[in-house]
């Protein structure tokens, strides 16, 4: 059990699947909350076996959303295992499901069923179009909740079509998911009262567009600006030197576009140094030309180069990374947010750890890896449950542990 | 009472009710983290300079009033105290709020928040209870902390930015620059997290108030944990390679529609959709790997169907059929959205300007309490009387 981290001593049942929801319990669990992931063999988990659409051909030797959790089999099909699953929310905080509409109470195991055992539960419900609501059975997944929110539409070239949001929009909703929870419980600490929650991630997409709805709902037709904006020239991504190399670059007033123009070095008689680009008004008028110039320059230099010597001005500047860059980023291993993990094989590597400090309670982060199927079952079944070794193996015989 | 019990009103009992949380703010991160905390039933100041906020002149501007429709997405519920951190008396305004506050959000840089009486120290010094989280592009600690970072820069500095656009973008532009996501999509993931860490802080068995350093940078990389997972196994990933096999962004008469079937059982449903066609039939693809293979294939059969296709049809047959399908969407049909409008996403809110909108108030619904968006949008100072110590 982790004893330590701002979260240490709560406990969360975890039904979810996919990302979106064992995201959340993720993040809980890098926070310090204890979570035991109820799983099945007749049901395993995706990173448990192949995923061919994704290109993986085998099951994943490391699955970040499921590392930290503690593994169980529980074969809810059967009456008993729900029964068991009852037991397991009886001594939890919080019960977090990702199930389609309408599944758990199919299982029993809905709010009405749980707070039953647990009359102070937490209980979140994730879904793509939420609990109730004409659209409340679709089925989806990451690409098609951007799709639905308006994420998706708004995202893309300003002349092209929308485009695919990925794994970030399931994790956006565990994060908004995470955040509900919290607030449930510090409710509970004050007045002992539980919470349902109903999460719907492509509402977490129309959350990402917030000001683009009140644009909408103020009689404005919101734009797709790209890689573009309204209020500040130059802002783009601009081809650097190298092959597929890119920096991002934002000057957000008329100082930096003079600190720009000398460390470009710019001859006297140079078209950018021209009045009609000195003031943010006049750059943004003419910024399909300003964009143009500025890429031919900056491929004089490799992208990392230039956001040092950017950052130096005080202008925001930052290649566009890849993976590689990011695990071998000093600033990113220095603060922790980097952690090394094992993998099932046995071998190592990178993993995102906490994404925040805490002073006195320093945040666990990943301190374990991703769990073998039912690893930990001596802990749930033997200490919390206080089942002996006959009755595990009768349930097990009856694959109801399966 | 202790800094992290909150007083219960008869009057609201959202989850947060009772809370009093000061925000400084000059980016959207710290602003949504406070949006959040406001919906949830926390009283959020916005310590403003007396010139106000630079989020309040955030694009996109709303045509006519050139009011921020950022902002006031950003600060609907939200209570706004405009002081001189220079001058005397408005510090003494200052200096009662957090007396009274548990949990102070903070985005200043750092060299300009060490002098100022924000700081974690200067906050400590009159409220030790009070809970300190600074919210910073690239976080409080580390060589680049001093870095500055706007939205593109941290989607990029995330690592996703450089993986967009991929699919049906990516193979009509294959030259152009990378992408980001819409609105300060790097932002928002950081807001949830100083608001998910500063409740974990008011909730830690900590007597002391704590520093919460945050990084937008850390945050959006968590977000995206997938593809430094996939550099783990060996994968490299880049947005030309990043499409799915089959599936994925596809045009119809009336508009773009997105497909992705990952379950065999989807597929079989697909193929139904598609009126079982001669292509669909070979007994080799009820194989996922061979499906993954052949891909582009079939995608090509299946962008030539969907040419001729009305979506919101192709999508309400495909959902009977289990079949994972759904329309890309304006602003304004999720706003209209008969499902939205059931479940209550949208809450009267007045801007500025006086104009009342429907605006979205939280993506979760709290049974037990339901949230709303409070007030609506601060005028500068609007709680400023109200301060008088």
């Amino acid at each position: 059990m982790i004893s330590n981290g701002p979260l240490a001593g709560l406990r969360v049942a975890d039904f979810t699947i996919h990302a979106a929801g064992p995201f959340c319990t993720h993040v809980l669990s890098q926070l310090g909350a204890e979570c035991i992931k109820i799983e099945s063999r007749a049901r395993p988990d995706a990173f448990r076996k192949p995923h061919a659409v994704y290109g993986r051909l085998t099951a994943a030797t490391f699955d970040q959303v499921s590392a930290n959790k503690r593994s169980i089999r529980l074969n809810l099909k059967q009456t008993e295992a729900v029964a068991i699953a009852k037991r397991i929310v009886a001594l939890s905080d919080v019960a977090a499901e990702s199930f389609r509409a309408g599944v758990m109470q199919r299982l029993g195991l809905d709010f009405a069923a749980l707070s039953a055992v647990k009359p102070d539960l937490i209980m979140l419900s994730l879904s793509s179009c939420g609990q109730q609501g004409p659209d409340s059975h679709f089925a989806g997944y990451a690409p098609l909740f951007g799709a639905w929110g308006g994420l998706g539409y708004q995202s893309g070239y300003s002349d092209g079509p929308p485009i695919e949001m990925r794994h970030v929009m399931d994790h956006s909703t565990g994060y908004h998911a995470a955040v509900a929870i919290m607030a449930a419980l510090l409710r509970r600490r004050a007045t002992g009262s539980g919470q349902y929650i109903d999460l719907a991630a492509r509402e977490v997409s129309s959350a990402m567009i917030g000001a683009a709805l009140v644009q909408a709902a103020a009689g404005d037709t919101p734009q797709r600006p790209g890689n573009g904006s309204a209020q500040y020239a130059p802002h783009g991504v601009y081809r650097t030197q190298g092959d597929d190399q890119w920096l991002s670059l934002v000057i957000q007033n008329d100082a930096q576009w003079r600190e720009l123009l000398d460390l470009l070095s710019l001859p006297a008689d140079h078209r950018l140094r021209e009045v009609d680009f000195s003031e943010v008004a006049g750059r943004l008028q003419q910024a399909a030309e300003l964009d143009q110039a500025l890429e031919l320059l900056l491929q004089s230099r490799p992208a990392d180069d230039w956001a040092t010597r950017l950052q130096a001005r005080g202008i925001p500047a930052y290649p566009s990374v890849n993976m590689q860059a990011i695990a071998e980023n000093q600033h990113l291993q220095q603060r922790g947010s980097l952690t090394r993990v094992n993998e099932l094989s046995g071998g190592e590597r990178w993993a995102v750890g906490a994404p925040v400090r805490f002073s006195q309670t320093p945040a666990p982060g990943v301190y374990c890896t991703t769990p073998d199927l039912g690893e930990a079952e001596d802990y749930v079944y033997g200490e919390l449950l206080g089942m002996s070794s006959e009755t595990r193996q009768d349930l097990e015989a009856r694959e109801v542990i399966y | 009472m202790s800094h992290s019990s909150p007083h219960h009103t008869a009057e609201d009992a959202r989850p947060l009710a009772g809370f009093l949380v000061l925000e400084r703010s000059r980016a959207p991160a710290a602003a949504y983290a406070g949006r959040l905390l406001a919906t949830l039933g926390a009283e959020v100041i916005l310590i403003e300079p007396r010139s106000g906020s630079v989020l309040r002149n955030a694009e996109p501007l709303i045509v006519g009033t050139n009011e921020s429709a950022l902002f006031a997405y950003l600060s609907a519920g939200k209570r706004s105290v405009a002081l001189d951190l220079d001058d005397k008396q408005d510090r003494a305004q200052l200096r009662h709020w957090i007396e009274r506050a548990q949990l102070v959000i903070d985005d200043t840089p750092l060299e300009e928040r060490a002098p100022s009486p924000i700081s974690e120290k200067a906050v400590a010094a009159v409220n030790p209870g009070a809970h300190f989280v600074s919210v910073l592009p690239f976080g409080a600690y580390g060589e680049q902390s001093s870095w500055r970072g706007e939205e593109i820069n941290l989607i990029h500095a995330s690592g996703e930015g450089y993986l967009l656009p991929n699919g049906y973008a990516r193979a009509l532009y294959p030259d152009r620059a990378p992408l980001r996501i819409y609105g300060p999509f790097a932002h928002y993931q950081a807001g949830c997290v100083a608001a998910l860490s500063a409740m974990a802080a008011l909730w830690s068995p900590c007597d002391e108030g704590q520093f919460v350093d945050v990084s937008v940078q850390d945050s959006a990389l968590l977000c995206g944990a997938f593809a430094l997972q996939r550099l783990g196994d060996g994968s490299l990933e880049h947005r030309e390679g990043r499409s799915f096999r089959y599936g994925g962004v596809f045009e119809t008469r009336t508009g773009f529609v997105q497909l992705l079937t990952l379950e065999d059982r989807q597929w079989h449903g697909l193929v139904t959709l598609l009126g079982n066609p001669g292509w669909s039939q070979d007994p080799a693809l009820n194989d996922g790997i061979t499906r993954s293979q052949r891909g582009d294939e079939i995608n090509q059969q299946i962008r030539l169907w969907m040419s001729d296709q009305d979506a919101d049809d192709i999508v309400a047959r495909a959902q009977q059929l289990n079949v994972p399908l759904a329309r890309y969407r304006t602003p304004f049909e999720v706003l209209s959205g008969e499902h939205e409008q059931s479940r209550g996403l949208f809450g009267p809110t007045q801007l500025q300007s006086g104009q009342m909108i429907p605006m979205l108030i939280a993506p979760y619904l709290f049974a037990e309490t339901p949230l709303h968006t409070g007030g609506g949008v601060p005028a500068l100072g609007s709680a400023n009387v109200e301060s008088t110590p």
